[in-house]
């Protein structure tokens, strides 16, 4: 007795599930960043002084000049595609463990008066995804119950067809509109 | 232009075989694997190291401290050690330090050994929770992204641009069937390139499920050994010219103006005498985590124009025996033990470089072999090794 269990490797797996809770201070810049979302429905980037680009969302210091972002506007809140995901793969909500429903689309949105590099990374409501293209013009909706979180803008919208602005403008508002 | 105080080369390596699930053994068990084939490749023995550098990517598996609990795997007990862990480009981060520790005089012997076993973790999660917790995690899908499909797509047509990504993929299997390490050995055949773009399993967009790299388990070990060692051991030595590093904001923003790639490759060639990295550089393997990228990055990486990137996989430049092999290893796309992949480009590269890959070292003379590293949220580092010593102590970091 004995021979089978020595002829065959036991494999024996420790499952384990851990979750943890987490409470991340935003510090004061994205403390008003967030404040400005939740009270006021605003999209508020901050600009170096000595380069002028946006940061969005707003960071403490200018990366490239080293030197404190100490301006702030408010961009948006309509702006334009400039790259998207259309995803298909189910992947879990880090911040809920829920499956989302796919597809779902997901964009980097120029908004209007942005400066420099500084696409806002977000959700789009787009009923058709395979009609996402760049250029598309899109409108941030906000949530009607805001905590101060990124959730607070739920989602980006579509707001009309394909505008004639090329891919990679970036600067500047967007024409008036009809 | 420092110099660096003295010549640094790799004189053995080692890997685990690569799978999806190695519940056979445990992190420690698998370690020992690539440690004591490093050890034999080069004949020595741990009596004979004095360092070790371990590293990985502790989100993935969550243990807080894996290089103590791996000493009895690895053999570093007593000795001098670092832990590392920078992402995706942790490997060869490890092989940058060592090379510093060995130029610098500290140590005469390094061992570098990087190690993820994803099956014990959640890759997908562990990735997503390196976003900004501010900002990002809420829409990361780990490092899953179709926007480089999208960007080849827009710029060379839907049916080229899917073609040359899904072919890139094939020569990446073909390579990885020659590799008896290699996790994923598909058997994908050319007569079927066109199948494969259109109808496998939807990720994002145009990235599908055959061109996005695996979530393996696996070690790598590399040894780096002084100038003084070299000549002491008669060793067969794959000399570090140079290494860079180039970091980026803290942004996921994948068409940004700046790629790191391209500002690395240029630093790297210019402060070494590269003009012309496609004849100069012998192989590159390359740390590809997806067929577009792998596609995208070759023109950033040899710094390309226009469509030459397309032409050398449709012109089959980049195979196994053409004039610039891409990753005779089979790649990321093949094995992704992630803490170690990085140090599997540089492994491999030095392979290439020794005359020791066996059945995927490419044909024609490897004197100059180039490895590469990538981190989300867009950093990169690339390594250079050459078969002949470097003149009077190679460049040093900068």
């Amino acid at each position: 007795m004995g021979d089978d269990k020595k002829t065959e490797q036991e494999l024996i797996v420790s499952r384990q599930v851990l979750s943890i809770p987490q409470r991340f201070s935003t510090g004061p810049v994205m403390g008003r960043f967030l404040r400005e979302l939740r009270d006021n429905k605003r999209i508020m980037a901050n600009r170096c002084p000595q380069c002028g680009r946006h940061q969005l969302p707003p960071r403490e210091v200018c990366a490239l000049c080293r030197v404190e972002a100490t301006e702030w506007d408010e961009l948006g809140p309509e702006g334009t595609v400039r790259d998207f995901d259309v995803v298909f793969y189910a992947s879990p909500d880090p911040l809920s463990g829920e499956t989302r429903k796919t597809p779902y689309v997901a964009c980097w949105a120029d908004l209007d008066g942005t400066q420099g590099d500084a696409p806002l990374w977000h959700l789009l409501d787009a009923p058709d995804p395979s009609k996402v293209r760049p250029g598309l013009r899109i409108r941030a909706v906000f949530a009607d119950q805001r905590k101060g979180s990124m959730e607070d803008i739920k989602h980006f919208e579509i707001i009309d067809e394909p505008s004639r602005r090329e891919h990679g403008d970036r600067t500047g508002p967007s024409e008036p509109r009809p | 232009m420092k110099r660096k105080r003295r010549n640094v080369a790799i004189i053995g390596s080692g890997m685990s075989k690569f799978s999806s699930h190695r519940e056979e053994v445990n992190q420690p068990e698998m370690i020992h694997e690539a440690v004591v084939e490093a050890l034999d490749d080069a004949h020595l023995t741990m009596a004979d190291v004095d360092c070790v550098l371990h590293g990985n990517m502790e989100l993935f598996e969550m243990v807080h401290q894996p290089d103590m609990w791996h000493v009895i795997g690895d053999g570093a007990w007593g000795k001098s050690g670092v832990r590392l862990t920078t992402g995706g480009t942790t490997g060869i981060t490890l092989a940058c330090a060592a090379d510093n520790i060995v130029a610098s005089g500290l140590h005469d012997l390094v061992l570098a050994i990087g190690f993820e076993k994803l099956q014990e973790g959640h890759t997908t999660g562990g990735i997503t929770n390196m976003a900004d917790p501010l900002w990002g995690r809420g829409l990361q899908t780990g490092a899953l992204t179709g926007t480089t499909a999208q960007k080849v797509i827009d710029e060379f047509g839907e049916d080229r641009a899917k073609l040359a990504a899904i072919k890139l993929r094939t020569i990446m299997d073909e390579n990885a069937m020659r590799n008896p390490k290699a996790h994923r050995r598909l058997h994908l055949d050319r007569e079927h390139l066109k199948d494969y773009a259109d109808t496998d399993l939807r990720l994002v967009g145009e990235l599908r499920m055959l061109h996005m790299c695996s979530q393996s388990d696996g070690a790598c070990a590399v040894l780096f050994a002084s100038e003084d060692k070299v000549d002491q051991l008669n060793a067969n030595p794959a000399w570090v010219v140079d290494h860079v590093t180039v970091h980026r904001e803290e942004t996921m923003i994948f068409s940004a103006e700046m790629s790191t790639h391209r500002a690395a490759a240029k630093r790297l060639f210019e402060r070494n005498g590269i003009t012309d990295p496609r004849k100069q550089i012998d192989v590159f393997e390359m740390y590809d985590p997806s067929a577009w990228w792998g596609l995208d990055w070759l023109s950033d990486f040899l710094l390309l124009e226009g469509d030459e990137h397309l032409k050398m996989v449709e012109n089959d430049e980049v195979g196994i025996d053409g004039e610039m092999p891409i990753n005779p290893s089979g790649g990321v796309m093949a094995s992704n033990p992630i803490g170690a992949t990085a140090l599997v480009r540089v492994a491999e590269a030095a392979m290439q470089v020794r005359g020791a890959a066996g059945d995927h070292q490419v044909p024609k003379p490897v004197k100059l072999a180039l490895a590469s590293g990538f981190g989300g949220t867009l950093w990169t580092i690339l390594m250079l090794l050459s078969k002949d010593k470097p003149q009077s102590g190679a460049t040093t970091h900068g």
